[in-house]
């Protein structure tokens, strides 16, 4: 099926390879600005990630205004404004956010507040609330999944009022996104599992769901391409930097495609898990990943597109000896040879049983808080509360 | 003025015309189907008393607002102008005349970036789903299928006896303020 209409929009500059990072001095001055607060977490910091930025931005002459270490894994509002006033007191000029999720999502709530004066971040919650681009504003991802260096969301709690504030707007987008294969090097086996699950979810649930369209396809492809060369190459060889680096833009990639496609029942699924039984995100994608597909594929509605995933996903003589009509099947399978590989290296869990942390009589709770999701609205099959349910007992125990 | 400038004026007026009746139509249909559909109750059930809900066209309408009464149904309201708690902004008229003519669904018209939403999204997703089942209800079958993403499992008996229901309270609800205006 054709796309009737689509639209498509990234406009970061992608900073992508071997010393990437030392690209950084120049490209800020191009923006007219030296003077960058950085911020990041103890765990990037206590790896030595942050020196290379460090370093390679001082070797060009540009010192960091400050640099702000303690951002906690769950952001709040109150963070964003602690380091709002580091900001203001260092008379920075620009932000670099070096980090996974959190991070970066606080990073672009700091922007908020500095571009525009204040301290009420809850005043610009909401979509496309901001009218006006921010300040000048860089992203170095440290886990390969998120995709969040490309897309123009943030998430932030607002703990005295028990919510979260989302933030959508083009404005949160940063102008680059710097991806160096060191930042990733040192990157534990299971997180690197996890997140590149995320990443290959991201561009599985962009190319089958309902906002596909060619641009978005385009990107999605070629991520999971990458995805299944080199990710059981890197968990063999974690200090390989090539595929390092593949990893690290495919899941860039994957961010493109589904910042412009949205995503599915399994993030809608992963999302609510997630808060229920509080378990990485990543680790959620992976569980639920094939059920979902199985599911939209039983309902008649993703047969073409998945079929066409086998071959990024198997390889060209799979693809050319797998009949037309089993194709989709097969390319599920392939996605559960990963997982059992992944399993086998990392324990990373395929089923909600073998997390150890959901108990069976939470599934309705979770069915319920992920009919609720955005995310469900994309999905091409319309699945109704049993139906998700059902989604939730296969993933259970895979029976 | 030439003709063909007669014509497409008289096209875009049609459409508006069309446009803003539908969305009365629209706006009863789903008064009358909240008072009978469990499966939309169920949906509304997470929205508090007095929620409204509103799509309008931009820039300055036509439009249609909603309200949710102690009974947990919607109550349509005739003034469709000041905030809801959940406003679904369509983008262009020419969109709103493709999505109520059923040429694209609202999840198409969704993924199509055709509407924007003014305020929570898990309460979009539930509107978007009773939207769908409105179509559903009120169109035939056939026409259904292609309009939206699933046609729900619903007897033809069931259907036809729904259907007609909603269509009746809808003539009616028409008929009174008819009266009323008259
Ligand atoms: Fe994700």
């Amino acid at each position: 099926m054709s796309k009737g209409y689509y639209e498509f929009f990234c406009p970061v500059k992608v900073i992508a390879g071997e010393a990437a990072l030392e690209h950084i001095p120049f490209e800020l001055s191009a923006l007219g600005v030296s003077n960058p607060l950085m911020i990041t977490d103890k765990g990037v910091r206590g790896a030595g990630l942050s020196d290379y930025v460090i370093t390679a931005c001082s070797e060009g002459g540009v010192e960091m205004a400050s640099i702000f270490d303690d951002v906690p894994p769950d952001s709040s509002t109150e963070v964003v404004r602690n380091i709002a006033a580091v900001y203001r007191e260092q008379g920075a000029d620009s932000i670099i956010a070096v980090g996974g999720g959190s991070v970066i999502d606080t990073a672009k709530a700091v922007n908020i507040l500095v571009s525009e004066g204040g301290d009420n971040l809850a005043k610009y919650s909401g979509a496309g609330v901001l009218k006006r681009p921010l300040k000048p504003f860089f992203v170095i991802p440290t886990t390969a999944g998120t995709g969040s260096e490309v897309t123009s969301v943030a998430v932030i709690a607002d703990r005295k009022k028990g919510v979260k504030l989302p933030f959508g707007s083009p404005f949160l987008l940063p102008n680059a996104a710097i991806i160096d294969p060191r930042m990733t090097l040192t990157l534990p086996a299971h997180i690197t599992a996890a997140t590149a699950m995320d990443a290959l979810t991201h561009a599985v649930e962009a190319y089958t769901c309902m906002a596909k369209n060619p641009l978005s396809d385009a990107y999605a492809f070629s991520a999971v391409k990458k995805i299944s060369e080199h990710l059981l190459e890197v968990m063999e060889n974690p200090k390989d930097p090539q595929g390092r680096l593949e990893l690290a833009q495919a899941s860039t990639m994957a961010g493109i495609a589904f910042s412009n496609s949205m995503v599915g029942l399994v993030h809608a699924l992963g999302h609510a898990l997630g808060v229920i039984c509080h378990l990485p995100h990543g680790m959620c994608m992976s569980l639920f990943l094939p059920y979902v597909l199985e599911y939209n594929l039983r309902k008649g509605k993703i047969r073409e597109p998945l079929a066409e995933l086998l071959l990024p996903l198997a390889g060209a003589r799979v693809y050319a000896n797998t009949p037309p009509e089993q194709r989709a099947r097969r390319a599920v399978a392939a996605i559960r040879e990963l997982r059992d590989e992944l399993f086998e290296r990392c324990k990373l869990p395929r089923t909600l049983k073998e997390t150890g942390k959901v108990s069976l009589d939470l599934l309705p709770k979770i069915a319920d808080v992920a009919m609720d999701d955005g995310s469900i609205i994309f999905n091409p099959a319309e699945a109704d509360f049993e139906e998700v349910l059902e989604v939730l007992k296969s993933a259970w125990d895979d029976m | 003025m030439r003709i063909q400038q007669l014509k497409s004026q008289a096209i875009s007026r049609a459409k508006r015309l069309y446009v803003a009746t539908m969305m009365q139509v629209v706006g009863r249909a789903l008064q009358a189907i909240s008072q009978e559909d469990n499966e939309i109750q169920r949906e509304l059930s997470a929205f508090p008393e007095n929620f409204t809900f509103a799509m309008k066209v931009l820039p300055a309408g036509p439009g249609l607002m909603l309200r949710k009464a102690a009974d947990g149904s919607f109550i349509f309201l005739s003034d469709s102008d000041g905030e809801a708690d959940l406003t679904i902004y369509i983008k262009h008229i020419e969109h709103a005349f493709r999505m109520l003519s059923f040429q694209e669904s609202t999840a198409t018209a969704f993924a199509n970036d055709r509407m924007v939403v003014d305020g929570d999204i898990s309460s979009a997703v539930r509107m978007v789903r009773a939207l769908n089942r409105l179509e559903a209800f009120i169109l035939p079958k056939l026409v259904a299928e292609m309009a939206i993403k699933e046609y729900p499992s619903i007897t033809l008996p069931e259907k036809l006896i729904q259907g007609a229901r909603i269509y009746l309270r809808v003539a009616t609800n028409f008929l009174s303020e008819q009266r009323k205006a008259a």
